[in-house]
């Protein structure tokens, strides 16, 4: 094959390679690897599960998908159509598409590169008619003999009676055009989405630069989307693999672990982590090949689209569980987080980080009573706890914090706590006596007094 | 047509409080509501506080509203940067819902992406930032991002920053006159009310019970007697 710089010099198939370089010395040879076409059709075929479950693969280059269950989803023939053939070439690849009501018309539209959607069966006697033969595949033999009676295109086919050309040439070919024509059915072997998503990619060059790996991921990152669509599926968490170029000293895999607040299957969602992430990645050594690899798929059922626009997973806003993967990503998972309060005497255990819990599919959350009013607290606590306590300086008896410090209400006794002594980070046993205490500038503050002094613990934001 | 004009949005009078296209969030201090156009602390704004120092009750000013909107409207509240860890019971204890409290610490230029990254997002309420050193120009995205949602958005920044220009729409100082807690509007759609308000913010308990320092009682008895207000 010949890309259209080369056929513009006259380089066409079945030149030899010493002509077509005398042709075009700055030709560039790419051998044709039909291990990879497989992978990238296999690839595809996932992809394809965004649209329809329905999918046909057909080694070297065609794939088959039946969208008659999508029409509505997708609103309507036309867009779909359109859509499919965008997101196709957004792979990177040049689809050649067609659309017709029978896979094997769909297929010989699709090779005689005829793109205008064909809707109602009654018009496919007329479209195929204006095919050329050579998209029928048929061999040396079977052409000769069709030229023989003065056959010249597919109009000439189906104008001869089907009897005499099933006994001149053989059933084969009277039976595609029946399937073709929808007169027989034509079953197709669907394509078996795997158990387990592990896909690679291999660049086509070496790539050192993190942001030059955007493309070929997001790749991966649809196809691992259709695949998750056709399982009814999220994931929460997924490994992209970086495999190094291989030589002497080849270094290990490096791998770029993508975790989700929720379960999800929305590209746009995995993209954006994804790219977030790629951001902060520093490669030990050129990129070759990626794998991205989805272990533990979660069940995600699809949510009714509602009546007054989209909500949720497939929301055109940003949705919390994409702001809570976007600040983990940028500012690390240990910035982030919600708070909860523990039945705890001592005040730094009282309040603890936890990692942010988002209402899954809630849509109208329960109304919680506040559990804790605020008298039932043991006593005044200050909005800002310091992650230390400060120590204040004494002077003749008072804890001094831009002046004496004026005590209010107090000593509110807190102690004991043996129990995790022996723990390793954990507060043990304690004795403090805490005051609410005012400074001359007027903050309110809270202060205890233990056995080594005066410190500073609260502030009454 | 004079009138018709005057009912403009757009057009305020100047002995007059500008009409604000959302209604606000009451603040839960009627004398402030009164001077606020919308009637609270206003919606898809950026509104700027500028405590003259920590801990003298300007946490403890937004906790009504905050606490309005988590409960009521089922908003959740995002917290950036604040200079010390929150403290979960008490802010449980003013009535805030801890299950929609998201607090991210964000350190320099990370906390306004963080905060324009929550204002995109659907089901936040409001938005409280602590940026002691956002420029004017980082405060004018943050207020096109504030228009574009219904939040509303808080900003601490230091006190010195009141004499620069800023593109928040609210600015208030607050401040202290004796121990009351004292707000004064230095900006406002309508006009600044240069009048200083005092409120009432929720305090640990009313100053009037002085303690006598139980180890020096002598010393808190000699010390400067300051006038108290409850």
């Amino acid at each position: 094959m010949a890309d259209d710089v080369a056929a513009a010099s006259g380089v066409l198939p079945g030149l030899r390679l010493a002509e077509a370089w005398g042709l075009l010395p700055a030709l560039a040879i790419q051998e044709r690897a039909a291990a990879r076409e497989q992978a990238a059709l296999a690839r595809l075929a996932c992809w394809a599960g965004t649209f329809t479950s329905e999918v046909c693969v057909l080694p070297p280059q065609t794939l088959l998908l039946e969208v008659s269950g999508s029409l509505r989803l997708f609103g309507g023939t036309a867009l779909l159509f359109e859509r499919i053939v965008r997101a196709c070439a957004e792979q990177g690849f040049a689809p050649r598409a067609a659309l017709a009501p029978t896979p094997l018309a769909a297929q010989w539209l699709a090779l005689a590169g005829d793109a205008k959607p064909c809707l109602v069966s009654a018009q496919l006697p007329h479209r195929l008619a204006r095919l050329p033969l050579t998209v029928l595949g048929l061999s040396a033999q079977q052409q000769l003999r069709l030229a023989s009676f003065g056959v010249r295109s597919l109009a000439d086919v189906l104008r001869l009676p089907r009897a005499g050309l099933t006994r001149r040439l053989g059933s084969g070919l009277a039976t595609d055009l029946a399937r073709a024509l929808g007169e027989l059915p034509d079953p197709r072997p669907r394509f078996v989405f795997p158990e387990r998503f592990v896909e690679r990619l291999e660049l086509p060059v070496r790539v050192e630069n993190a942001m030059a790996i955007g493309f070929a991921g997001r790749c991966l990152i649809d196809a691992l989307c259709g695949w998750l669509a056709v399982r009814g599926a999220g994931v929460s968490e997924c490994f992209f693999e970086f495999d190094h170029e291989r030589g002497v000293r080849q270094r290990p895999a490096t791998v770029l672990a993508l975790g989700f607040a929720a379960a999800t299957r929305s590209a746009g969602r995995i993209r954006r982590v994804f790219g977030e992430r790629l951001q902060g990645l520093a490669l030990p050594a050129a990129v070759e090949r990626i794998t991205l690899r989805a272990e533990a798929p979660a069940a995600l059922p699809s949510r009714t689209g509602s009546l007054f626009g989209q909500q949720g997973e497939s929301a055109g806003g940003d949705s919390l569980a994409a702001l809570v993967e976007g600040l983990q990503a940028r500012l690390g998972s240990g910035r982030v987080h919600a708070l909860s309060v523990l039945a705890e005497h001592r005040p730094e255990n009282a309040s603890r980080a936890i990692p942010p819990r988002l209402p899954a599919g809630e849509k109208f959350p329960a109304r919680r009573p506040a559990a804790v009013q605020r008298d039932a607290l043991p006593g005044p606590r200050p909005l800002w706890l310091l992650a230390r306590p400060q120590i204040l300086r004494e002077v003749a008896g008072r804890p001094q914090c831009g002046g004496p410090l004026r005590l209010l209400a107090g000593p509110e006794r807190i102690e004991s706590g043996w129990w995790d002594e022996a723990e390793r980070g954990a507060l043990g046993d304690v004795r403090r006596d805490y005051f609410v205490a005012v400074s001359p500038r007027a903050e309110w503050l809270w202060v205890f007094r233990s056995q080594i002094g005066w410190f500073l613990h609260g502030v009454f934001a | 047509m004079l009138s018709q004009i005057l009912e403009r949005a757009d057009v305020w009078r100047g002995d007059d409080l500008a009409r604000a296209p959302l209604p606000g969030v009451s603040t839960g201090f009627a004398e402030l509501d009164r001077e606020l156009p919308g009637g609270g602390w206003p919606r898809a704004c950026l509104t700027e506080l500028l405590p003259v120092r920590h801990g003298m009750g300007e946490l403890s000013l937004l906790l009504p509203a905050l606490a309005r909107l988590s409960s009521d409207e089922l908003a959740w509240l995002v917290c950036v940067a604040p200079p010390h860890p929150l403290y979960a019971p008490a802010l449980q204890a003013a009535g805030v819902d801890l299950s929609r409290l998201l607090v991210a610490s964000a350190p320099g230029r990370d906390a306004a992406w963080a905060c324009e990254r929550a204002l995109a997002t659907e089901g936040v309420g409001a938005v409280v930032a602590w940026l002691p050193d956002a420029q004017a120009s980082l405060l004018r995205r943050l207020q096109l991002a504030a228009e574009a949602s219904r939040m509303l958005l808080f900003v601490f920044r230091p006190p010195d920053c009141a004499g620069q220009p800023s593109p928040a729409p609210l600015r208030l100082l607050l401040e202290t006159a004796g121990e009351q807690f004292v707000v004064r509007l230095l900006k406002r759609r309508g006009g600044a009310q240069p009048v200083p308000l005092p409120l009432a913010v929720h305090r640990p308990l009313p100053l009037s019970h002085a303690l006598a320092c139980p180890a020096s009682a002598e010393l808190v008895a000699r010390s400067p007697c300051q006038p108290l207000i409850a």
